[in-house]
């Protein structure tokens, strides 16, 4: 009778322990998530900044510019699906970039104090940003192990936990460094 | 920095008449050492030999010999000191401000143990620290400064005996990190999972001395490194791929057991080494270029640091 009770209760133990652990591991997933998405905001923040203070010198990137911003707005505005979202903080970066590497044309605006201190700005947040990227992957590729290994792979299916995709490091977070190459020179 | 060539034009043009007096000096040092060597080796003789016609038992020529031994070291440190101080002041001391303006050199200080104690690196606290060769200064718009140090942890047995053990032995390096952060991130070599792969790993994770493990996506970095911090998106916005590839390199590089940690918006790098830096060997000769040359690569070690981590470049917004 002991024996059994002692059985009962290790298993249980067991299940707890391993139940703990995947609700550790989805929750550590969200969590890295919701701070992605707070750089992103933090991003936002700087672009009517940024804008602001190019748009005077930058005459020929105007178009670009005024593409930014619209994204921007779509993006604050809340009503956008989450690959939607993926997609239009690709295109950001991507447009962000172009601008970054357009400043070379326009000596005054690099000198510009204001649009310096911006630039080390922007250059910060999307070091922090592919940061909390490569966390999300860890933490996902932590959770996937999870979900698939045996023994915790039943209890995922129990608890209806799915493989959850990684983050693609965009072509722009790397094209990023030659920017900062090119600043590098003054 | 100057290069080793650079050096020796430093060395033909500059250095050699200093060398010249100073090798005068260690010339006779060195007789000192020879003959006050040779009267206690004497001395000893003649009472082993007492000590054996008077019948007595082993453990009083034991003693003897560790009396002789702690003898002739006293003796040579006592005759050696001065020399070794003149030297340091004249020569290493140039060498250091040739290689970079921005350097000074002191013999005698050192990084604080408060400094040691606050890198995290080590989490037993040192009972016995000490350390020479500080040099401090500025390398473009990286402050820095490093110094030889010798740090120990005391230990008792059963019996109440004391034991000192080694802690760290070798350089430690502290510079201003260009990038701002609050916690605390710590790169240890990975011994651990290099002999016992996935095993070590999972000894790793249960280190909560540490803090979390972090997991890196560089391969040859995990391999060689195991990374622990309280922040997980920190400890990667410090270690960024580039950084990771640069580290890597440093380690290849030194060939050398290499701790790296990132408190207080500082970098801390240690790199052991056994045998003395910066210490000039009284029966060799100084106008050998080969030792001066020797002088230079251990200093460009640590002063290469801001280079080889790319210290240097601003363009995130701490200035």
């Amino acid at each position: 009778m002991i024996a059994l009770i002692v059985i009962i209760a290790v298993v249980v133990v067991f299940w707890v322990v391993l139940y703990n652990t995947m609700v550790g591991k989805k929750n550590q997933v969200n969590n890295v998530f919701a701070t992605i998405d707070a750089l992103l905001k933090k991003r936002y923040d700087l672009i009517p900044n940024l804008v602001a203070t190019v748009q005077q010198y930058m005459e020929h990137e105007r178009g670009t510019l005024t593409d930014i911003t619209e994204l921007r707005a779509k993006a604050v505005s809340g009503n956008v699906s989450e690959n939607e979202r993926v997609n239009l903080e690709n295109k950001m970066s991507k447009l962000l970039g172009g601008i970054m590497v357009a400043v070379e044309n326009y000596p005054q605006l690099k000198a510009n104090e204001n649009f310096m201190q911006l630039q080390k700005s922007m250059n910060e947040i999307e070091e922090q940003i592919s940061a909390a990227r490569r966390s999300y992957n860890a933490a996902v590729t932590d959770y996937n192990n999870a979900v698939e290994m045996v023994p915790t792979n039943m209890l995922a299916s129990i608890m209806g936990y799915k493989l959850r995709e990684l983050f693609e490091i965009p072509e722009t977070q790397r094209e990023n460094v030659n920017v900062k190459e090119l600043f590098k020179k003054d | 920095m100057k290069t080793l060539e650079e050096l020796g034009g430093y060395y033909n043009a500059v250095l050699m008449p200093e060398l010249r007096v100073i090798e005068e000096k260690r010339k006779k040092v060195l007789k000192k050492v020879f003959l006050w060597g040779g009267s206690i080796c004497g001395l000893f003789c003649l009472i082993l030999v007492g000590l054996i016609l008077l019948g007595l038992g082993f453990q009083f020529i034991i003693f003897a010999v560790v009396g002789l031994a702690a003898a002739l070291g006293l003796t040579f440190r006592l005759l050696t000191a001065n020399y070794t101080g003149e030297f340091k002041t004249k020569i290493i001391k140039k060498i250091v401000s040739f290689i970079d303006e921005g350097l000074s050199y002191s013999k005698d200080g050192c990084i604080p143990r408060a400094d040691f104690i606050l890198s995290k690196i080590f989490h037993r606290r040192p009972d016995r620290y000490r350390g020479d060769d500080y040099v401090s200064g500025m390398i473009d718009k990286t402050k820095l400064r490093f110094s030889e140090v010798y740090a120990e942890y005391e230990t008792r047995d059963s019996k109440g005996n004391r034991h000192w053990h080694k802690l760290f032995k070798g350089l430690f390096f502290i510079a201003d990190f260009n990038k701002d952060f609050k916690g605390t991130t710590v790169v240890l070599p990975d011994t651990a999972e290099r002999l016992l792969g996935g095993l070590g790993s999972f000894f790793q994770k249960m280190n909560v001395v540490r803090g979390q493990l972090i997991k890196l996506e560089d391969p040859e970095f995990e391999k060689l490194f195991a990374v622990y911090g309280d922040d997980q998106i920190e400890a990667r916005y410090i270690l960024s791929t580039s950084l990771m590839k640069r580290i890597v390199d440093f380690k290849k590089k030194t060939g050398r057991q290499i701790y790296l940690s990132f408190v207080g918006s500082l970098i801390f790098v240690a790199v052991s080494f056994r045998k003395n830096l910066f210490e000039p060997n009284v029966f060799k000769t100084v106008l050998d270029f080969g030792q001066i040359s020797e002088y230079y690569q251990d200093l460009e070690l640590a002063i290469g640091v801001v280079e080889d981590l790319n210290l240097n470049t601003r363009i995130w917004s701490k200035q």
